[in-house]
């Protein structure tokens, strides 16, 4: 073996062994030396909007939506659109939602909601369906946990009820759906 | 190969990968990405199509740990099918995909792809299905370029994984499988 071959390697092994203890180093030095990602949340501080993408299943089926909050205190009013893929048909729950945040000054955020919407019930290749629209509510809870000060996960159960009536107006059925979800959510002030 | 060489090859490789580690801290500070991405989509028995993407990445800052949300279009003609039954199967060949997953990436500026998993949505014509979603990539970034450090390359590999079914047929389980190379921009 060469000596510039010797040298070489013994140049790229420091320098690998290097890059990794300042990696983690670094990872270290951002989370004490940086006060303004101090994980904690202070909902009372300013009004608050955050953005919260999940997933989750409503029966058995999936479910993909999206949230968009405003937030004051305890208070929390939330816009919430979701898409539930059936095998026949693929529902759109489109709802506006009041929350009440049971903490305001911590990293975990457990809370209710309350809420009413549209329920869009699109059938999938049957030929002459319709789109059939319905009144729903919803009710329900979960918690927020943020990792950073803009970024947390959140976990949710919820109750939906709509009342459908058949095509002559002369039976009502009310049915109940159960949702359990799972997402991140973005915060913004 | 003589021993030489092999060492040589060796000790190159270690140092492209310090290289890509510190090119990788360098771009430490940013906590979000946007891509573009297109390659190749594999839907099962129907064949190969154009397929491209755009990607959000979060990174979570202090982990390993980073969020994709991605939208993606391509198309299910099949040239076989098409010419041996003349059937649609789809009421159109359209299609569209939305991923929500999280990813692992124990290197980051190392040789080991991040790690993915997560649901979609996938949408062929007008019929939708639930998929689970697998896969592997890496980000390769390349600090410097345009004058800037917030440029990178990408490579996705993904499995979406969904039971499907077609003119009656029993439920079957489908892997359709997306290969995409694409450029990143961190912010």
């Amino acid at each position: 073996m060469s000596h510039s071959s010797r040298l070489l390697t013994a140049i790229a092994a420091l320098a690998l062994a290097g890059a990794s203890p300042l990696r983690a180093q670094s990872a270290a030095a951002e989370s004490t030396a940086a006060p303004s990602r101090a994980p904690v949340i202070d909902l009372n501080e300013s009004v608050a909007f955050e953005v919260c993408p999940h997933t989750g299943m409503m029966g058995s089926s999936g479910t993909f939506g999206l949230k968009l909050m405003m937030t004051y205190s305890s208070f929390s009013l939330e816009l919430a659109g979701e898409q539930v893929i059936g095998r026949t048909a693929n529902l759109y729950p489109v709802s506006i939602n009041a929350v009440l945040n049971l903490a305001t000054h911590s990293r975990l955020i457990p809370y209710g909601a309350v809420g009413a919407g549209l329920w869009m019930t699109v059938p999938v290749n049957a030929l002459g369906a319709e789109t059939v629209s319905t009144l729903g509510m919803n009710f329900g809870g979960g918690a927020r946990y943020f990792i950073t000060r803009t970024f947390g996960i959140r976990v949710e159960a919820k109750q939906y009820f709509t009342s459908i009536s058949d095509s002559r107006g002369l039976k009502n059925d009310l049915l109940f759906f159960q949702e359990v979800s799972v997402g991140a959510t973005f915060l913004f002030h | 190969m003589t021993t030489t060489s092999i060492l040589r090859r060796t000790a190159l490789l270690a140092a492209l990968a310090a290289v890509l580690a510190g090119s990788a801290r360098a771009q430490a500070r940013f906590e979000q990405s946007l891509s573009i991405s297109g390659g190749l989509y594999a839907a099962s028995g129907f064949g190969n199509n154009f397929y491209t993407s755009a990607r959000y990445d979060y990174f979570i800052p202090g982990t390993r740990w980073f969020i994709d949300g991605s939208l993606g279009v391509g198309s299910l003609t099949s040239n076989v099918i098409g010419s041996v039954t003349k059937a649609q199967i789809f009421t159109s060949n359209n299609l569209v995909t939305y991923e929500f997953a999280a990813a692992f990436d124990y290197a980051p500026g190392g040789a080991m792809p991040f790690l993915l998993f997560g649901v979609g949505g996938v949408r062929e014509g007008e019929e939708t299905h639930f998929a689970a979603v697998i896969g592997i990539g890496k980000r390769i970034p390349l600090p410097g370029l345009l004058g800037s450090n917030a440029l990178g390359f990408r490579y996705d590999i993904r499995d979406q994984i969904f039971s499907q079914v077609i003119n009656n047929s029993n439920p079957f389980v489908v892997h359709n499988i997306t290969a995409t190379l694409g450029l990143q921009i961190y912010f």
